[in-house]
């Protein structure tokens, strides 16, 4: 360390010794003239006894730095010197570094974020999800992982597996200190949520037990620490102060530590309720102590020494007593014996939970993985690149190294040399590329699914990133040193310094190996982004199955600002009015369920039709306004839209009518007329078919591009709930009409907040998120990649027409035709393409299966995008082959032959 | 009769500095001096090859050199002891002063026989 301190300030320490050796000899020479040595005499008297002043320096220089760190420090001097005269060469090889380590560092960026960062709380790998594996029999809402309340409370009594078991929940609440009411995220949780996470507070305190007792006993609050200091400003007098939630009043007895966000990693929470007020933060929602009301994600923390096995072999025998407990308790659906036994047969699972629980990576797992792949495949290529680079500079460096062998310096020593010069460009290349990380970071947040709360990610460098990106900076020059270092140490000395041309063929079957393999993995990458290209175009093809043009969305929810239902829908009703009679309304619809934001309302159902059945699988559901077909562009292809014969009378409940589409009509009726056949949700013996099929309707998406489903259609206004989304054909564009549509819903109440106002065009540009993602990144990184290799291609076969250029002249002195040149170098070209392409083809086979999933319409094998990239590439490769083929046609016999 | 003058030891050249900057602080000059007065006829220092050894024991943290004023009014690199180096210097002796006892007693025994 102190070695490294010396090489900072080694001028410094150069001037002193000098200074110090002039001290002793001028006070030698002056003394022996003081004892009447003559004064020349005296100076060589003195000189001799000190001894070889050069030597002694050399000497104290080795002190100082340590041989080897000295060697070291010239090397990177003398690559630095090098590098200067060559700017053209260094430069190719800096960008290659710099887009590699670049891109892969950005991508890891996300991937650390988003997949592999623990939460910042008191030992995350201790901690677990607990999820039921089976039949819960039991309503919900809310996706992945969803449980009752009283469950995790019965968990967490189990203190002799768990320190804690915890649940909490995702809501949108409209929340308001004092100003107006914006859409929040909020977090429902238990009261020992944050003591078993170990999260503390900035200010005032988290919850405890106590705040989690009594159902709406406890109006109480914790706000995020990134809430308090946007909206509140870091008022440090919040404490006690209300804050509303859906117009209820909760007091704010704490901020949590500024480091935690909750622990979903995509949503982040401005507030944490107690579950106990979930009514208030749920509008209509009472069903807290349902046992058969599953919503809420359960964590816990094992207690020391408890392995996540031993837990979970621990917690069955009490789970199945419970299911026995469950099933004989009132209140228990009355169901078939299949679900029941089913349900009877359920187990409990844990799995590691360090991360915590998020959507936004079940989502992006596979997505991020593919793209961190192909980033490393880039980089790959980024390394050969250099490789080939360094190679070709190698074969004019031959005559120097030759001569430096000559002199005696050791193998050891060059490779070092070369070594030096690798890691000066891959770290080069690596601090350009975490210089430019966070923009491309910055770029990259704005593809993930829309939705992700806009601080969940950063693009900032972290001591983690640096870390990484020098961790690859350093791999990458190794790896790109590789070949030439290797190269070096097989050279003999003799040939180097025996030919004349200085230039070795050595060195090109290794050059033409590194073309080989860039063209391999190039392949690979091109017909991946081939795939995600075509996938993105076949869904945008196919579209959602209506009309999207003109069309704009956005949802009120009146519940949430405090309105009883019954108000709330004549609120709807009131702008529903309003937006009919504007004129710059074509025709408006609303929807109790939005479309395209990959979530949906479904349940099973039963149909009775000839005989009774169950769906075999979840339908979709939705209530909407009888112009939503007409508006939507969505036909009804028998039967009628709903109208006024569809208005229960008073005193009924429950929907009379409903119109499914083709998808559910061609399942479960076959070729039956759909017309008059009665349906009901839930699929229970207790399940009574009372709605009547009206009508069927062609098949559209629902929750997301990809997916075609059963969907089963209720008229809006019958059915419970009081939340719409808006659906507005407009005349004229969409953006002029935006600021009408606000002002018509800031008429009916002007603290209603509107959700997802935008138009549809770009709710399905959002929906299809991911794929634009997958598909971009892939496209552009293999486009680099396929320059990258027509560089390396182009680099080798200059080369070669060079060095033959002696050999090409004699065949033309004798006769061939310049054609032959030209086949001479193609046929070269060919070779490396065609047995790039033989390695490449099994590698896309193999590494197909890996993105299946994330295809749409087209095979990971198909044909014709492998036919076509394999055409793109083979003819790219060539292309980049003709020029130096055209040159060893213009070969000059003469000047070639008086070259000897 | 063989040479009045043989060279030093490397770590008998590092205890002797030592030994000679913990009475006071000296320069490269002054070292060289007190060497060749102390042991004029005995051992003999190529003077230049005193620097090499200081400045490794001042990596060491042994010694600790500054720029100050010599006798002759121009700067000169003085060496002073530092903590660590004065407890070095005591081990130092010890193991001598055990090794040179331990020689003696061999020596003497043979001088018996």
């Amino acid at each position: 360390m102190r070695q490294l301190a010396n090489w900072l300030r080694r001028k410094r320490l150069e001037n002193g010794l000098d200074r110090e050796l002039r001290y002793h000899l001028d006070r030698r020479i002056s003394d022996l003239e003081g004892s009447g040595v003559p004064s020349r005499e005296a100076r060589r008297q003195a000189m001799l006894e000190f001894g070889g002043i050069g030597q002694i320096q050399e000497e104290v220089r080795d002190i100082w730095l340590t041989r080897w760190l000295r060697d070291f420090a010239y090397d990177l001097r003398f690559s630095l010197r090098s590098f200067l005269r060559t700017p053209s060469f260094t430069i190719t090889a800096v960008i290659s570094l710099m887009l590699g380590i670049g891109a892969t560092t950005a991508i890891y960026s996300l991937v650390d974020q988003v997949l592999l960062h623990g939460l910042p709380v008191r030992q995350p790998q201790r901690l677990v999800l607990i999820d039921w594996q089976g039949d819960q029999v039991a309503k919900g809402f809310g996706s992945w992982n969803l449980m009752s309340y009283p469950i995790c409370r019965d968990l967490d009594e189990r203190k002799d597996l768990f320190e804690g078991v915890f649940c909490r929940a995702l809501t949108t609440v409209n929340l308001s200190t004092g100003g107006d009411y914006r859409p929040a995220t909020a977090e429902i949780v238990s009261g020992n949520y944050f003591s078993v996470l170990g999260v503390g507070a900035s200010i005032g305190r988290v919850f405890a037990i106590d705040d989690d007792g009594v159902p709406d006993a406890n109006p109480v609050a914790v706000l995020s620490y990134d809430y308090w200091q946007m909206e509140l400003g870091g008022a440090p007098d919040v404490l006690g102060r209300k804050v509303l939630v859906n117009r209820h009043p909760l007091t704010i007895i704490g901020v949590a530590a500024s480091t935690f966000k909750g622990i979903d990693v995509g949503e982040v929470p401005s507030v944490w309720i107690p579950a106990s007020m979930s009514g208030q933060a749920i509008p209509g929602f009472k069903d807290l102590l349902d046992r058969r009301t599953r919503w809420m994600q359960v964590l816990g923390r094992l207690n020391q020494g408890v392995t996540l096995e031993r837990a979970e072999i621990g917690l069955q025998p009490w789970f199945r007593a419970m299911l026995q407990e469950d099933v004989r308790r009132a209140g228990f659906p009355v169901t078939t014996p299949e679900r029941r036994w089913d349900f009877l047969n359920s187990s409990i699972v844990l799995t590691a939970a360090p991360q915590g629980h998020s959507a936004l990576r079940r989502r992006l797992l596979e997505p991020l993985w593919v793209v961190f792949a192909v980033t490393a495949v880039l980089l790959g290529l980024a390394c050969l690149n250099v490789s080939g680079l360094f190679l070709a500079r190698g074969s004019t460096r031959d005559r120097e190294i030759g001569t430096r062998l000559a002199l005696g310096a050791s193998r050891g020593r060059l490779g070092r040399q070369l070594l030096a010069d690798s890691l000066l460009i891959a770290l080069t290349g690596g601090f350009l590329g975490i210089a430019t990380a966070p923009i491309a970071v910055r770029a990259l947040i704005a593809f993930l699914p829309a939705g992700t709360a806009p601080t969940a990610l950063h693009a900032g460098v972290d001591f983690r990133l640096l870390l990484f990106a020098f961790v690859v900076s350093v791999a990458a020059g190794l790896l790109s040193g590789l070949a030439p270092a290797w190269q070096a140490g097989r050279r003999s000395l003799m040939s180097s310094l025996r030919e004349r041309s200085g230039t070795a063929f050595g060195g090109v079957r290794l050059r033409k190996a590194i073309v080989t393999a860039q063209i391999a993995l190039t392949l690979t990458l091109a017909v991946g982004a081939a795939l995600f290209l075509r996938t993105l175009h076949a869904l945008m093809a196919k579209g959602p199955g209506f009309t999207t043009s003109s069309l704009i969305s956005f949802g009120i929810d009146p519940l949430r600002s405090g309105y009883p239902t019954e108000e709330g829908n004549r609120l709807i009703r009131r702008v529903d009015e309003a937006i009919r009679e504007s004129p710059i309304t074509q025709t408006s619809a609303i929807a109790r369920f939005p479309l395209l934001t990959g979530g949906s309302w479904n349940n099973q159902m039963t149909v009775l039709a000839d005989k009774r059945v169950s769906t075999d699988r979840d339908v979709n559901l939705n209530a909407v306004t009888p112009d939503f077909f007409q508006t939507m562009g969505i036909r009804i292809i028998a039967g009628r839209n709903f109208d006024e014969r569809d208005v229960r009378a008073p005193g009924e409940s429950g929907w009379r009518s409903a119109i499914v589409n083709e998808a559910f009509a061609k399942r479960y009726l076959g070729d039956r007329n759909p017309l008059g056949v009665l349906v009901c949700q839930g699929s229970g013996p207790d399940a009574k078919p009372n709605i009547e099929i009206v009508g069927v309707m062609s098949n559209f998406s629902y929750r997301g591009l990809r997916e075609e489903s059963e969907q089963v259609y209720f008229p809006f206004f019958e059915g419970e709930g009081a939340g719409g989304t808006f659906y507005v054909k407009v005349r004229g564009t969409p953006q002029s009409s935006l600021a009408s549509l606000r002002a018509i819903v800031h008429g009916a109440d002007p603290s209603l907040p509107m959700t997802d106002f935008r138009t549809v065009d770009e709710q399905v540009d959002r929906s299809l998120n991911t794929e634009h993602l997958l598909a971009t990144l892939s496209g552009t990184f293999s486009t680099l990649a396929l320059l990258l290799s027509l560089v390396g291609l182009y680099g080798v076969m200059s080369f070669v027409v060079t060095q033959r250029a002696h050999e090409i002249g004699i065949r033309l002195a004798l006769g061939a035709m310049p054609w032959s040149a030209v086949w001479l170098v193609l046929r070269d070209a060919s070779a490396m393409i065609l047995s790039g392409m033989g390695i490449g083809l099994p590698l896309v086979w193999a590494l197909g299966r890996f993105v299946q999933s994330q295809l749409y319409d087209v095979k990971p094998s198909d044909p014709a995008v492998i036919a076509i990239t394999v055409l793109v590439l083979s003819s790219a490769g060539l292309g980049a082959a003709l020029i130096p083929a055209h040159r060893a046609s213009r070969v000059n016999p003469t000047d070639a032959l008086r070259a000897e | 009769m063989p040479s009045s003058k043989f060279p030093i030891p490397q770590g008998t050249l590092d205890m002797l500095i030592m030994q000679i900057v913990s009475l006071e602080p000296a320069h490269g000059y002054g070292i060289a001096q007190r060497l060749d007065q102390i042991s004029r006829s005995v051992v003999q220092a190529n003077q230049g090859s005193l620097y090499p050894a200081l400045h490794r024991l001042e990596l060491k943290g042994w010694l600790r050199g500054e720029w100050k004023q010599s006798e002759t009014g121009r700067e000169a690199r003085f060496y002073s002891l530092t903590a660590s180096g004065r407890r070095q210097l005591v081990a130092e002796k010890h193991s001598w002063a055990r090794l040179a006892s331990a020689v003696q007693l061999i020596f003497s025994e043979g001088a018996e026989s």
